[in-house]
């Protein structure tokens, strides 16, 4: 690459080339783009225009959103065409290019689809509108809780920004603060939304110092942030914020037919080279765990390590000094567990700067093992024997749980249970997405209200 | 022993710099005239100032005391040469981010030479001839709001102040009572807003974190554009993209300058007039009184002009001396003009940092 690539940020004024900026290095560390960061009176200012701004009618948005989708996809946007992109992504992110690939036609597929996904968050008794004949005799009317939402996005996968598009759907402005690890998923597909029928007051990409970036959550209606426990933390409390914490999820596995289910269990583990917060990171196997454990550790054995530009990659790459400290940070917390694959290391220097990370499985002897809840950014995997004693306690705090299993009684209280948020049933990977399902709920829970009208 | 003249020289005369150095050293280690604190110091300095201090790159060899002047006794600072009824102005002191805070006298001599200097400087720069000031920041301890009232009432104005306690917003921040340091802003614009209404005011001074904050405020944008002829900006750091968007876009019609200095060289420097697409802010010394050097943050030796460093400032006067003030600031070192001693800075501002920390576990 001679040039930098120019990631500016796109203000409510159109793209604004920052004096402060921050260079964005592929794997190798060799420079490949210029971030814009803004200060915090831009971010203001920004805000204000959005707040200010007016919202686009809804079949205007729907339009508009299908058409970036295609742009965004298969276009050029801002000069790029939609396979450098990737490569790009694939290179600074160190994804194996065909899940950028799969990401990218997701993200056009979801956003031709943002407007009819939202439908499915709206209760059966709300119309869309006052004017609906329904109101005259009292109805709910499907409203927005408020007209500006902000976005804390994540950089470990493209497709974490597939949901905001529906609050641009649901009509509200929408304001992304990328990623430092991955600022061109959100660069492209907001410009490409500029360029489909969007105005720059309406969505925009606010990249920006840590220090300011609660400003853009403060001066939003709502927002969004993707983070760890840490995040959940700070933003647990509050009602205006929706927190995209950690995934944690699980398999559980029990009666004896584990081997038909070793492609699903190894499929949620290295899908998306294990970065996703649906990936699998903990099994839990009624009987003896270690026959699954060793069946999927050697499946997983057999990946290949490969630079993630090549078509048969699987596993993540990382900068090495970044895979060596993942790689302690897994060791430091081994802490007792048995390894089955990975015990001695996991980083696979590919001699050019940068590093496979190498699925790891490890053995644990009790299912409350703390272990159990460690997620990391590559295929790694805890084992947990499980019994019916044991109930459903191991099984919280999850994202995706699938259980394999024929007990009703022990499959109602999971679903039941208010911390795990999606129950997958069979033969069935926790990394599967269908926009009619909802995420973590439906966004729209979080971004719209009922409100009662009667005409009379 | 008398003073050596070339201390006293009128105020608008430079001096040359190799003798005023070598004057100020025969000045603060000479027992007759020195003061307590560098004549108790100078056992332990290892060399001779009066001997081997001679010219602005001698200044090196002195180690940085700035610490020391957090327990020194206020009277052991004054060189005694200016004998028992010495004109002390007041006595002030550091922001106390780093412990308990250092202590500085700023004395008369002193204060009228650089008073001199600034109002050249605001003439230079076009400030309104009358009308009052809003000091919209430290008074109390800091140095800040005293030199607004000294220059206000120079040109003929009253200052109004508005007093931020910087340390208690500091401690809300270290605490992580980030809302409360919040509330206690916007209470210092509450306030603000009442004079700037009732008030003619003509000239803001503040600091650039309250200059975003006022700017969220459209009411108040207008009443400044409408009021304000000039608005200095000092005490933190302004990052190059608010000052543009501040000049192009929020007070177009409002000159805008930065001040760069601290308490603890007494004082604070203009930034230098450069035409508007420069898109630069540099301060040059004012020399050979206050200077600036832009060092390697590792090795500490010089950096060369156009690279980064970490700022020193020094400050060499017949009121006080303090050499080698390592300041926690980055800077571009600047050729400076001719005659000044030092480097001149530019686009001074802290590291930039994106995220927090490190976070390892997770997948975002």
């Amino acid at each position: 690459m001679d040039e930098l690539i120019r990631l500016d940020a796109l203000g409510a004024g159109g793209p604004y080339h920052s004096r402060s900026r921050l260079t964005i290095t592929e794997l190798t560390g060799t420079p490949v783009a210029e971030l814009s960061l803004v200060p915090r009176l831009f971010v203001q200012r920004t805000m204000a225009a959005l707040r200010e701004a007016r919202t686009l009618p809804a079949h205007e948005r729907a339009t508009a959103l299908a058409r970036s989708g295609r742009l965004f996809a298969t276009g050029v946007v801002d000069g790029i065409p939609a396979e450098e992109y990737q490569h790009i992504v694939s290179r600074v992110s160190g994804m194996p290019i065909t899940v950028v690939r799969s990401a990218t036609a997701g993200i056009g597929r979801r956003a031709g689809e943002a407007y009819r996904t939202t439908r499915y968050a709206r209760p059966q008794g709300a119309v869309d509108d006052w004017r609906d004949p329904l109101t005259r005799n009292g109805q709910a009317v499907w409203t927005r809780r408020g007209d500006v939402f902000a976005v804390h996005a994540a950089g470990n996968h493209p497709g974490v920004h597939t949901l905001w598009l529906e609050a641009l759907a649901l009509g509200y402005r929408v304001a992304v603060r990328p990623s430092r690890r991955e600022p061109f998923t959100p660069h492209r597909l907001i410009t490409a939304l500029r360029e489909s029928g969007f105005g720059d007051d309406q969505v925009v990409l606010l990249p920006t110092d840590y220090a300011v970036a609660d400003d853009v959550i403060r001066d939003a209606d709502l927002a969004m942030v993707y983070g760890g426990e840490e995040v959940v933390n700070k933003y647990g409390n509050d009602v205006r914020v929706l927190p995209q914490g950690p995934g944690r999820s699980k398999i559980l596995l029990t009666g004896h037919d584990w081997e038909s289910h070793l492609g699903t269990l190894v499929d949620s583990v290295s899908a998306f080279g294990g970065t996703a917060c649906v990936n699998t990171t903990a099994v839990f196997v009624e009987g003896d765990p270690a026959p699954v454990a060793e069946a999927v550790a050697e499946r997983l054995s057999a990946i290949p390590s490969l630079p993630p530009e090549d078509d048969g990659a699987v596993l993540p790459v990382q900068p090495v000094a970044d895979a060596h400290a993942i790689e302690k940070y897994l060791l430091d917390h081994v802490n007792g567990a048995t390894p089955v694959l990975g015990g001695d290391g996991v980083v696979d220097d590919l001699g050019d700067g940068s590093a496979v990370l190498r699925p790891a499985v490890f053995r644990v002897d009790r299912p409350d093992a703390p272990q159990t809840g460690i997620e990391l950014s590559f295929p790694c995997v805890w084992f947990a024997p499980w019994s019916r004693a044991d109930g459903v306690e191991p099984l919280r705090n999850t994202l995706v749980l699938t259980a394999i299993t024929d007990d009703d009684g022990l499959v109602d209280h999971l679903v039941e249970d208010p911390s795990i948020r999606n129950v997958y049933l069979g033969d069935t990977p926790t990394y599967l997405m269908p926009p009619w399902v909802p995420h973590d709920s439906y966004l729209g829970e979080f971004l719209m209200r009922t409100k009662g009208v009667i005409r009379t | 022993m008398s003073t050596d003249p070339i201390l006293d020289c009128p105020l608008d005369q430079v001096p040359e710099g190799p003798e005023f150095i070598e004057a100020a050293m025969r000045w603060h280690f000479s027992p007759e005239t020195g003061s307590p604190f560098w004549l108790e110091r100078a056992k332990t300095l290892g060399f001779d100032p009066r001997e081997d201090v001679r010219t602005f790159e001698d200044l090196r060899r002195f180690p940085n005391v700035a610490n020391e002047l957090r327990d020194v006794r206020v009277e052991d600072l004054i060189p005694r040469g200016y004998g028992p009824d010495a004109d002390v102005i007041g006595v002030y002191e550091s922001g106390g981010t780093t412990g308990p805070p250092k202590r500085v006298v700023l004395l008369r001599d002193w204060l009228e030479r650089l008073m001199h200097r600034t109002q050249q400087g605001l003439q230079e720069r076009g400030y309104p001839e009358s009308g009052h000031w809003l000091a919209l920041g430290p008074t109390g301890p800091h140095v800040f709001g005293e030199l607004v009232r000294w220059q206000a009432a120079r040109r003929g104005g009253i200052r109004f102040t508005v007093d931020m306690d910087p340390r208690w917003v500091k401690r809300c921040i270290a605490e992580g009572r980030g809302d409360e340091a919040e509330r206690y802003a916007e209470h210092l614009i509450d306030q603000s807003t009442y004079i700037l209404e009732t008030q003619d005011v003509r000239v803001l001074v503040t600091t650039p974190p309250l200059l975003t904050r006022l700017a969220r405020r459209s009411a108040l944008v207008e009443l400044i554009n409408a009021k304000v002829a000039a608005i200095s900006w000092g005490g933190a750091h302004m990052d190059p993209d608010t000052r543009y968007l501040l000049r192009t876009e929020v007070f177009p019609n409002v000159k805008l300058y930065g001040t760069y200095g601290s308490t603890m060289i007494l004082g604070g420097l203009a930034e230098r007039v450069v035409p508007p697409e420069e898109d630069l802010v540099i301060f040059d010394a004012f020399s050979p009184y206050i200077m600036f050097s832009v060092v390697d943050q590792e090795t500490g030796e010089a950096v060369r002009y156009g690279d980064r460093g970490q700022v020193v400032m020094h400050h060499v006067s017949k009121s006080f001396l303090l050499p080698n003030n390592l300041e926690r600031d980055l800077a571009t070192s600047v050729a400076p003009p001719p005659g000044q001693l030092g480097d001149s800075v530019a686009d001074v501002g802290p590291l930039p940092t994106f995220e927090n920390e490190t976070v390892i576990e997770g997948v975002y």
